[in-house]
Parts: structure tokens; C-alpha cells; sequence
């Protein structure tokens, strides 16, 4: 059987899956601290099933524009990681990365996008890994693709992807802190339902 | 006193005479403006998936095909009349240029696709459209004269 829907979860489930994501969340802050050489962390990876529009308005906001990078999961797991890296973010990355900074991302030349990409690909390849290792489960994420637009657009991709399913969506990720300062900078993994059940299973919770 | 609402996702507003309906940060969701000139009855549905087959139905807005039929349902409700209904449509965009996966790659063109094709079988035209490409739009439609716009960022915004 298993879950029909993100809303079925029990708080052992949201436990777990808090624990796991917060397991991920920290290879993906160690993989950036030693990209910038400063202390990151991410404190409280959460695990959120929202609606549609209070997930918007929780990761900042419909027109709030973003460097969004998205990459598929397939495997044993299917699913999407998305990170959103906010202007500050950006810069704090390129400051470090390429000592330089933009005041527009209209200004970002082709070698700082694919610097950022990178970066967006480290931090989801940290998190998949330690999911994998985690649960004994294979997983391969597709090669990352970027989009400066919009956030609540981006964010609405896998809700499109998995809203046959289901009104609400799960989220689980953070926001990165460096230095106690936080970086406006989100990772997330929105599971499909079959493979947040065969997750659940792995970690020996499911139904 | 311009009257504004905000439509959310898989939503749906209705105004008459005036006010303003406004839905923020279309991807692949579509914004469908459905509007009787005559009355001035106006409404704008937000819709994310092309095709309604969910067992229970609880939100009908998400869907283009159960949104615009339920949509033109309240606006006759009003006294709108389905042969001077019009539709203006915006969205349907490809946010990530992602290799290999055409389910999820294409949801926007099948939203425009859908939509289309449940307009014609309403019979209601279809006057003027935004759809596709790769940007994020945020749609305002004016009720009072049909007149609808789209911002996208980095852009000027334009008449629909």
C-alpha cells in the first residue's frame, strides 16, 4: 500500500525524513565551506508539505527573482533537486569563487553562469550522495540546468511534475548559514509520491 | 479605488464592471482570462495541469479542462453569455531547458495545447494569447475593458 498523498505523512515519517535531510543538507553545507573556506552550515533542514501557494510564499515569494538550478532524479528514486540562489548569494559566491561581484544578474557573463551551475551541482550532488549512502538506494541526477526568472515559476515545476497527485507538495531542505550569517540560498528535494513511500520502506516506516 | 485580486494557483477570480485580477509567476501553469464585453463580467483561472483525472476532484482549478468549463459555468451564473465570451491566455512557458524528459519538459506546450482545444469545444474564441518560450509572466487583467497585461523580468511589459 503506502502513502496516496505528501498530507498521509506521520510525524515518525516528517522525523525521518527531517533526519535524512538534515544528513544531506550537511554534506551539501561542508561541500560549499570548503568551496568559499568559510564555515557553512545548515542549522534545521525541514520538512515541509505545503500547498501549492504557501510553498511559494515561504521560499520568498512569487516574483522574487532567483538563479534557479534544477536537476531530475532517476534511478530508484525519482524526483527533482532544486537550488535557488538569491543576488547575495551570488555574489558572495563570485566574490569568492572569481573576486569579482554584479549588481544585475544581467551582468553574469556565460563563465560565472556555469561557475554557478557548478556550485548548484556540487550542493545537489552532496545531498543525492549522502541520500544514497544513506538508504542504500540508488540514485542519478541529471545534468543541472539553470534559469534566472521568477521564483514562484521554478518552484512550480515540481509541483506541475507531481500535482496529479496530490494539492500539497513536500519539500525538504534549509537555508545555508555562514558564519551565523545566512546565505539566501534554498537546496530542496521534492520526491514523487512512489518513490517517497519505497524511501520510507528503505528506512523501514513505510506502510 | 482600483479593486485588485490576486488569483493563486489552481485558483480562480471573478469581477464585474471593474477591478483588477492579477496572477503572479506563470511557468508552465497557464492564465486563462475569460470575459463578457457586454456585462463586463471578467474572470482569470490559474491553471497548472492540462487535464482533470483525479478521482475525487477536489480542485477543479488546477486542471484547464474542469477550470475553464467550471469558470464559464459562474459566469453565466452572473447572466454572461457564452456567445460573447472571450479568452485572452498567457504562460505556458519551459523553465528548464531539460535534456531527455519530455513529460515534464513539455507540460507548458500541453497546458497551451489543452486549453486551446477546451476553448474551441466551448466555443468560446480565443482573441489574442502569450504562451510558450522560457520566461516566468506575472498577468493583470483589467475587467472594465478586457485589456490584459504581461510583465516578464528583464522585459518591457506587454499588451495582451
Amino acid at each position: 500500500m503506502g502513502l496516496n498523498k505528501f498530507e498521509e505523512l506521520n510525524s515518525v515519517q516528517i522525523d525521518a525524513l527531517g533526519e535524512i535531510g538534515s544528513i544531506g543538507t550537511s554534506h551539501a553545507a561542508t561541500s560549499l565551506s570548503s568551496l568559499l573556506g568559510s564555515r557553512v552550515t545548515i542549522p534545521l533542514p525541514e520538512v515541509k508539505i505545503l500547498d501549492f501557494n504557501k510553498a511559494v510564499e515561504e521560499l520568498g515569494g512569487f516574483e522574487t527573482i532567483s538563479t534557479g538550478i534544477i536537476s531530475l532524479l532517476s534511478g530508484q528514486i525519482n524526483g527533482m533537486m532544486l537550488a535557488l540562489f538569491e543576488l547575495e548569494a551570488i555574489n558572495l559566491l563570485l566574490h569568492r569563487m572569481m573576486g569579482k561581484t554584479v549588481k544585475d544578474y544581467s551582468e553574469l557573463t556565460e563563465i560565472e553562469s556555469s561557475a554557478i551551475i557548478e556550485v548548484g551541482n556540487i550542493l545537489i550532488s552532496a545531498f543525492v550522495n549522502a541520500l544514497s549512502n544513506l538508504t542504500d538506494v540508488k540514485i542519478t541526477p541529471s545534468v543541472p540546468q539553470i534559469a534566472i526568472d521568477m521564483q514562484g515559476a521554478m518552484i512550480t515545476v515540481p509541483m506541475a511534475a507531481y500535482g496529479n497527485q496530490s494539492d500539497y507538495i513536500m519539500l525538504l531542505g534549509g537555508t545555508f548559514l555562514m558564519d551565523d550569517k545566512e546565505i539566501p540560498c534554498k537546496l530542496l528535494l521534492a520526491p514523487d509520491i512512489k518513490s517517497l513511500n519505497y524511501l520510507l520502506y528503505r528506512l523501514g516506516i513505510g506502510e | 479605488m482600483m479593486e485588485r485580486q490576486n488569483v493563486g494557483i489552481s485558483d480562480m477570480k471573478l469581477a464585474r464592471t471593474k477591478g483588477t485580477l492579477v496572477t503572479y509567476a506563470l511557468g508552465s501553469c497557464v492564465g486563462i482570462c475569460l470575459w463578457d464585453p457586454l456585462l463586463k463580467i471578467g474572470a482569470l483561472v490559474h491553471i497548472m495541469l492540462p487535464i482533470n483525472m483525479e478521482t475525487n476532484r477536489t480542485s477543479q482549478f488546477k486542471y484547464a479542462d474542469s477550470g475553464i468549463r467550471l469558470t464559464i459555468n459562474k459566469m453565466e451564473l452572473m447572466g454572461a453569455k457564452r456567445a460573447r465570451i472571450v479568452a485572452k491566455i498567457a504562460g505556458g512557458a519551459k523553465m528548464f531547458n531539460v535534456p531527455g524528459n519530455s513529460s515534464l519538459g513539455n507540460i507548458g506546450q500541453r497546458n497551451i495545447e489543452s486549453v486551446h482545444q477546451v476553448l474551441r469545444l466551448e466555443g468560446i474564441c480565443l482573441i489574442k494569447e502569450d504562451v510558450g518560450g522560457s520566461a516566468a509572466r506575472t498577468l493583470f487583467f483589467d475587467v472594465a475593458t478586457g485589456e490584459g497585461t504581461v510583465k516578464i523580468y528583464g522585459n518591457v511589459e506587454r499588451k495582451l
